[in-house]
């Protein structure tokens, strides 16, 4: 019953448009979570493939990045906002805060988990390091790079719903509304939209993942991974020496 | 290592001790007033600074003047402290008299504090309550804006927002603009229509106050008795038709625990409480020192002369 009401609530082309429609929130929460992931992206890239490629650091900043998980997105919002005021700026800043780590992980996991004899061998042949990096780690990483973008876009669309608490929009309006005003068919309307937002991006970037991984990097993984669940299995055994070496 | 295993025991030993001593501290009067013999009042707050300070000022006017209290802090909102008045685990809490009246009735339309009080008493005899004398102060809300915004428009009343309303933003919680002096109200008593609004979901708290101060927002709604008001020169919006609901302090008893002598103890307090003196006690409370709600309590009490 609420499901239906909030299903009819979401399709009432009424409720499309205007100042508190649903297209103009959604908008606003596509444009925070760009925002927020695009900031995340340029911190948190870098700092992966650097101890990625390098090993260095690593222990130092996975563990203080981690330690960043356990940060309570909303309450560090607030407190920016004691000294910040209302504004964007609080907002991005806590969501890329709460989006690095998983692009960080991912960054690092995935040129981790290249098997050093490929990398030796690109060295041998007179790869530079940019280019082991860039040719070599980078590509062969991409599956756990892409992955821990898309962990944390999911966590910046779901957490983006306080926005609304701070005098933004976007789709946790509709949540907050709905508590606010004891109307559960609204809050429930906005669960459902932040949800299937959650899985069309989830889509989206599930897609992406699969059109730049390079073909030989999926198929191997694959292979190893069937044939005996371990990545480090001798590839170079079935003849894909590029793929994995 | 024998000598350091004795030393350790006897660590041990004092640390017994010491929590013991201070386990015996807790459970007396911390304050060491009145004896006791008039029996045992539980007093009740609502879990935040304002309700824990007025919860004190009761307690330590009715532990001076001969029972025991006892303090039972943070039990919530109505929904909560209510049944717990009504079941006999607290004897009295402070409370808002508006508040109390729509949580009661809702179908209640009283909103002056004449009116509300005099509301009160039918309402709250069914449930098994009872009231003393509301105070003076009043925590409700009130529509604010700044000194200068005040100065440029004339403004001293909410009626004086028409001519500009549609050039302001109000910014409140989510629920402001559909309760009865949001929207509507402010539109039907006062004229005030086609005003923008921001939802601001901090109870009139920092955020609120920081878009006021840039001018994002003209008007806020904001606590009467938010220390911010006075620190920053705000402007309380006179509210003379009564818009808005009065939120007098009122000390709630369940009738079992209702007596004429306790009541007259309670309503020394709230004989000379204010809302400009709760809204210092709030501002004691929310300095730097973070003093107790108990010490902020006691030295007003004292400053006023009751203890």
């Amino acid at each position: 019953m609420l499901f239906a009401a909030a299903l009819a609530f979401i399709f009432d082309p009424a409720n499309l448009l205007g100042e508190k429609g649903i297209l103009p929130r959604l908008m606003d929460h596509l444009l925070y979570t760009g925002l927020s992931l695009g900031v995340a992206l340029l911190v948190g890239i870098p700092i992966g493939l650097i101890i990625g490629h390098t090993g260095k650091g690593k222990n130092f900043v996975i563990a203080l990045t981690g330690s960043f998980r356990a940060i309570p997105t909303f309450g560090l919002l607030l407190f920016i906002i004691l000294f910040t005021g209302l504004g964007l700026g609080p907002l991005v800043f806590v969501l890329a805060i709460l989006a690095i780590p998983p692009i960080i992980a991912g960054a690092y996991s995935g040129l981790d988990a290249v098997n050093r004899e490929t990398i030796d061998a690109a060295r041998a042949i007179g790869m530079t390091e940019w280019q082991i990096l860039g040719k070599v780690e980078i590509p062969l990483a991409l599956p756990l790079i892409l992955g821990g973008i898309r962990s944390a876009t999911l966590q910046i669309i779901a957490t983006a719903t306080i926005a609304g608490y701070v005098g933004l929009t976007g789709l946790g309006r509709f949540l907050i509304e709905g508590l606010a005003l004891h109307d559960y068919t609204l809050a429930f309307a906005g669960a459902i939209l932040v949800a299937a937002l959650a899985l069309v991006a989830d889509g989206i970037l599930a897609l992406i993942q699969r059109l730049v991984v390079p073909h030989g990097v999926s198929r191997g993984m694959a292979r190893t991974t069937t044939r005996s669940g371990r990545r480090t299995a001798p590839p170079a055994l079935t003849g894909t020496p590029i793929t994995e070496g | 290592m024998q000598s350091h295993g004795v030393k350790r025991i006897a660590a041990g030993l004092v640390a017994i001790g010491l929590t013991a001593s201070l386990a015996a501290c807790a459970s007396g009067d911390p304050l060491g007033g009145g004896g006791g013999e008039l029996g045992t009042i539980t007093v009740g707050s609502q879990g935040f600074a304002e309700s824990d300070i007025l919860a004190q000022l009761y307690g330590q006017m009715l532990a001076a003047n001969g029972y025991t209290v006892k303090y039972s802090p943070s039990i919530g909102s109505r929904e909560t402290f209510i049944p717990a008045l009504q079941d006999g685990s607290i004897d009295l809490i402070p409370d808002y008299a508006g508040n109390l009246l729509y949580g009661a009735d809702p179908k209640a339309t009283a909103t002056s504090t004449a009116d509300v009080m005099a509301a009160l008493p039918a309402v709250l005899k069914p449930l098994g309550l009872a009231i003393s004398s509301a105070a003076q102060a009043q925590d409700a809300d009130a529509l604010v804006v700044t000194k200068e915004f005040a100065d440029a428009n004339n403004l001293v009343t909410i009626a004086d927002l028409a001519p500009i309303a549609s050039t302001i933003t109000i910014g409140a919680n989510t629920e402001f603009e559909s309760r009865s002096y949001g929207r509507a109200g402010l539109e039907s008593v006062y004229g005030v229509k086609g005003w923008k609004f921001k939802a601001i979901d901090d109870y009139g708290g920092p955020g609120t106050l920081s878009d006021l101060l840039k001018n994002n927002i003209q008007v806020a709604d904001i606590y009467t008795t938010t220390p911010s008001i006075k620190a920053n020169n705000l402007v309380v919006l006179q509210d003379p038709k009564h818009l808005i609901a009065a939120q007098n302090i009122v000390p709630l008893f369940n009738e079992k625990s209702y007596s004429v002598a306790v009541a007259n103890i309670v309503d020394r307090v709230s004989n000379v409480l204010t809302t400009e003196e709760l809204m210092s006690l709030n501002e004691i409370a929310a300095g730097d020192s973070k003093p107790s709600p108990e010490k902020v309590a006691k030295d007003w009490l004292t400053k006023m002369g009751l203890l």
